[in-house]
């Protein structure tokens, strides 16, 4: 292992090696933060919705003109008069219609059959495997807080990326930048900061430099309890000028988007946004759920995108869903779907070529039952670091992959 | 093709400074309450702040053998309530969905008794859960004998399995429970062979499906990679012969007890790890544990958690002698480790992030409270950690990944509800008649953090404790002692030293 590899995992360019008092002073230092210019590649935000559970990817991009997917899918099948049809094979979910609005201007990207070799059918494994783009190690860092790592932002922004959401995932962990964890924006505070004493003493003892031992984690403890108190703090005021110009649904999704849309508008320099909508986990009974979470997704989506645009922001925003696995293509005897790999991604964004990308998965040949991937979701990473964000991808994605010609 | 790792997972927090001489060497220095403390909480959940007076009054051999030499325990409560004891039988369909020609609506009365009959089973699934979770946290906090305990968290991390999923409900969990508490300074050989017949593993890692006709690998490919042996010391041929060698490996449906299905067993010949022969699961066991890798690597493992994050190779190599030597009986080799020079030492001292779970059963045993608050488990949620909910087969990372804004809130804001309560309970906060700020500010600074406090943090804790910077509600007295104090202690919790171990 090579020390200089050692970095202090949560803090930008502050190494293990350097003087402690220093490195408080340079942590606990508060610049105000970058106000950055629009129209530059450094301007660029990626939202990432996580659907969590492993969505049903034949009926949410619907193969109707397969007849295999109507043989395996007595019940669930959706009615080739019901699908919102893109061509003669392929449609959405009717549940998806304002999606479909989007993706007939143009806005959205749908990659078919996206996955990867040996697929893992593990909720907790291949949700690791997405974030990390890892399939065949463990490792402790996700593609995201990689690039964040590699682009080289400034370390006094308390907000380069957010993750909205109550434990900070893999996929936005690196070993430099700090990626606040919020659950929701009501709830994330210190309760003690409703007291005037206790909160200017806390500001002052989680700094606390020259305690009478030595510990390898004492700057990143001291750095995050500062950061959790000071952007628990800061973010309401710095969000507080947006006012939204879309009405969102009322759903946990609904208020992520809004919040990440705030956060967007208000030009934090905030780079990467992480949200989660699920659970898509439909063992039995799946339509009422899938049907109410994709309509979820495209409401929420939509409500996002009318206020992005709005404001003209609609065209720096580039979002990405994401889901563990697919289904098994047979359906169940509970009216449900078990674990299976390959499943559709969308992209989606302002100024993309829309379409459809990639081969959707044969129904004719399965593997053991299940659908395999057509292509890998790494090409889909690797397009989103080399094109939209101008980065080469090492240093983020272990091996090249090609990237899909969905941003100009 | 084997893609090079990138940002591969050693952590990055090892001690900086020279490895001691003799680290694994006993201990021969000054023993005081910072040391006994630091033994309480590596070996434990920590203490009341007399637990530590208690060890600190003893030898350091002395402390450590009360660690060691388990105390009865049969006062303590026997498992959870049990709740739910249907261990993930398939939820019935109602007759309705019979019929030949279901209706695929969705929205038909079939699907929605369903989704009542599922909502029912999750309710008390969930409410076992609970329980079961409930349990286990008042056992570490009251246990007599807290390093069985602590052995036992060691382990569920080790071999680590979630329950609530994969047909893990009921009291599976428990049960794997009992068996890691067993084994907690056993022989970790017949540990892992107790784990290949374990239900609540058989579906964890599917072996319960792994059959002749079709192998499943999971288990085979995680009992090499994440609990005995370490990614790089077997082939993925040994991985595809090892579970031929674990097919058959199963439970009897009826009874939840292990079942070796001969029907289904691959009798024929296996080449792994160099040796040929007609090997089952437990053979395969036998062969891991006389690799060399296999001390090196429970070694590793548990020098991270008791000792210091990305241990020095020649400290591992040390700790996996004592385990070879001692045939993988675990007592005397943790005994060696909390007598050790380098447990003691500075390097040691401080150099861990406390889990979820030390920090919370710590707070509650600093305050001396005996049962923790139902809420506990959704703080613990909030924090990071829930017992038997491990977010992989690969257990909990530890250290740095503890840490992000939204889990230190949590934790604070634990902290500010603990102090509330223990500010109208007895305990050191109102032992003792008030004193002075500067006073206080000493005693708890002491108390919490055995000193782990710079002089001017101490001073800015009486500042606080004089109401200076607010509006002028006056010096401290006794008019507002209860609640200045519990506001000191909550910020002393907050303070670097607190967060860590």
């Amino acid at each position: 292992m090579q020390r200089s590899r050692f970095l202090i995992g949560s803090l930008a360019g502050l190494t293990v090696t350097a003087n402690a008092t220093d490195l408080f002073a340079k942590a606990l230092a508060m610049p105000a933060l970058p106000n950055v210019a629009p129209g530059s590649a450094d301007d660029r935000v990626l939202v990432v919705i996580n659907l969590q559970g492993g969505n049903d990817g034949l009926n949410t991009v619907v193969p109707h003109g397969m007849p295999n997917y109507y043989r395996y899918r007595p019940t669930l099948g959706i009615s080739p008069n019901d699908v919102l049809k893109i061509d003669s094979t392929i449609g959405l979910n009717p549940q998806l219609a304002p999606l479909k609005a989007m993706y007939d201007k143009g806005q959205v990207a749908i990659v078919q059959g996206a996955g990867y070799p040996n697929p893992d059918h593990s909720h907790f494994r291949s949700t690791e495997i997405w974030q990390t783009a890892e399939p065949e190690h463990y490792v402790s860092t996700g593609w995201v807080g990689r690039y964040l790592d590699e682009a080289d932002l400034p370390e006094s922004n308390l907000f380069n990326a957010v993750a909205l959401a109550p434990v900070l995932p893999a996929v936005m962990v690196g070993r430099r930048v700090d990626v606040p964890a919020i659950a929701a924006l009501r709830g994330y505070g210190l309760s003690s900061d409703g007291n005037v004493g206790e909160r200017a003493a806390f500001a002052t003892v989680v700094r606390d430099d020259r305690v009478p031992f030595t510990s390898p984690y004492l700057a990143t403890v001291a750095t995050i309890e500062d950061h959790a108190q000071r952007g628990s703090e800061e973010l309401p005021k710095l969000i507080a000028g947006y006012s939204s110009q879309a009405t969102y649904p009322a759903t946990p999704l609904g208020r992520s988007l809004s919040l990440a849309a705030q956060i967007v508008g208000s030009r934090l320099g905030t780079r990467v946004i992480y949200v989660q909508h699920g659970s898509f986990d439909t063992h039995a009974a799946q339509k009422p759920t899938q049907d109410r979470l994709l309509h979820e997704l495209a409401d929420a989506v939509k409500a996002f995108y009318d206020d992005l645009a709005a404001h003209g922001e609609d065209k720096r925003v580039l979002t990405m869903t994401f889901s563990e696995f697919g289904r098994r293509v047979a359906e169940n005897g509970s009216r449900g779907t078990d674990h299976g790999e390959a499943a559709p991604m969308f992209v989606i964004g302002g100024g993309i070529a829309g379409g459809l990308y990639g081969k959707h998965p044969s129904l004719d040949a399965l593997d053991n039952g299940d659908a395999t991937f057509t292509t890998d979701f790494r090409s889909v990473y690797a397009t989103i670091v080399e094109k939209w964000f101008g980065r080469p991808t090492t240093g983020v994605l272990a091996g090249s992959f090609p990237t899909l010609p969905i941003l100009a | 093709m084997i893609v090079p790792m990138i940002a591969s997972t050693p952590s990055a927090f090892r001690p900086p400074g020279p490895l001691p001489a003799s680290p694994l060497a006993p201990y021969a220095g000054p023993w005081n309450a910072r040391l006994a403390a630091h033994l309480l909480r590596r070996a434990g959940f920590g203490g009341s702040p007399s637990d530590i007076q208690t060890a600190a009054g003893q030898t350091m051999n002395a402390a450590v053998d009360a660690l060691i030499h388990f105390p009865a325990t049969d006062s303590l409560p026997e498992g959870p309530e049990l709740i739910d004891n249907d261990e993930g039988t398939p939820i019935a369909v109602p007759a309705p969905l019979a019929s030949p020609m279901p209706d695929a609506t969705g929205t038909d009365a079939a699907t929605s008794a369903i989704v009542e009959a599922r909502k029912a089973r999750q309710m008390l699934r969930r409410r076992q859960e609970l329980a079961n979770v409930t349990w286990w946290l008042d056992r570490m906090l009251v246990s007599p004998a807290p390093l069985q305990e602590k052995m036992t968290l060691y382990l569920h991390g080790h071999f680590a399995t979630a329950s609530n999923q994969k047909g893990i409900y009921g009291t599976d969990i428990v049960d794997q429970n009992w068996l890691l508490r067993h084994y907690a300074l056993g022989n970790w050989r017949d540990l892992t062979h107790q784990i290949a017949r374990d239900r609540a593993m058989l579906k964890w890692l599917d072996n319960a499906r792994n059959v002749k006709a079709h192998p499943n690998e999971n288990f085979a490919r995680e009992l090499m990679e994440l609990f005995t042996l370490g990614i790089g010391n077997y082939t993925e041929n040994d991985v595809r012969e090892s579970a031929r060698a674990f097919t058959g490996y199963t439970f009897r449906r009826r009874t939840g007890e292990f079942f070796f299905n001969a029907a289904q067993h691959d009798d024929g010949s296996k080449t792994f790890l160099g040796q040929t022969g007609n090997f089952n699961g437990d053979d395969v066991i036998d062969i891991i544990f006389t690799q060399p890798a296999a001390p090196k690597y429970f070694a590793h493992r548990l020098l991270e958690f008791f000792v210091y994050s990305d241990p020095e190779p020649e400290l591992v190599d040390a700790l996996a002698a004592t385990i070879r030597k001692n045939d993988f009986n675990m007592a005397p080799v943790m005994s060696a480790l909390f007598r050790s020079n380098v447990f003691y030492s500075d390097r040691t001292y401080r150099a861990l992030v406390k889990s979820p779970i030390e920090f919370a059963i710590g707070s509650y045993k600093l305050f001396g409270f005996t049962e923790v608050a139902p809420q506990t488990v959704g703080v613990l949620n909030r924090m990071g950690q829930v017992p038997f909910h491990p977010p992989s087969v690969k257990g909990w990372d530890g250290g740095a990944q503890w840490l992000n804004t939204q889990t230190i809130l949590a934790r604070e804001n634990f902290a500010s509800e603990i102090t509330t309560a223990a500010a109208q309970g007895k305990n050191f906060l109102n032992a003792a008649p008030p004193a002075n700020a500067g006073d206080e500010a000493q005693s708890l600074t002491h108390t919490i953090l055995q000193g782990d406090a710079s002089p001017a943090s101490v001073a800015d804790l009486a500042s606080y404790l004089d109401g200076r910077g607010t509006s002028a509600d006056g010096m401290l007295s006794g008019e507002n002692f209860e609640e200045r104090m519990r506001g000191a202690a909550y910020l002393t919790m907050a303070m670097p030293a607190y967060q860590l171990s």
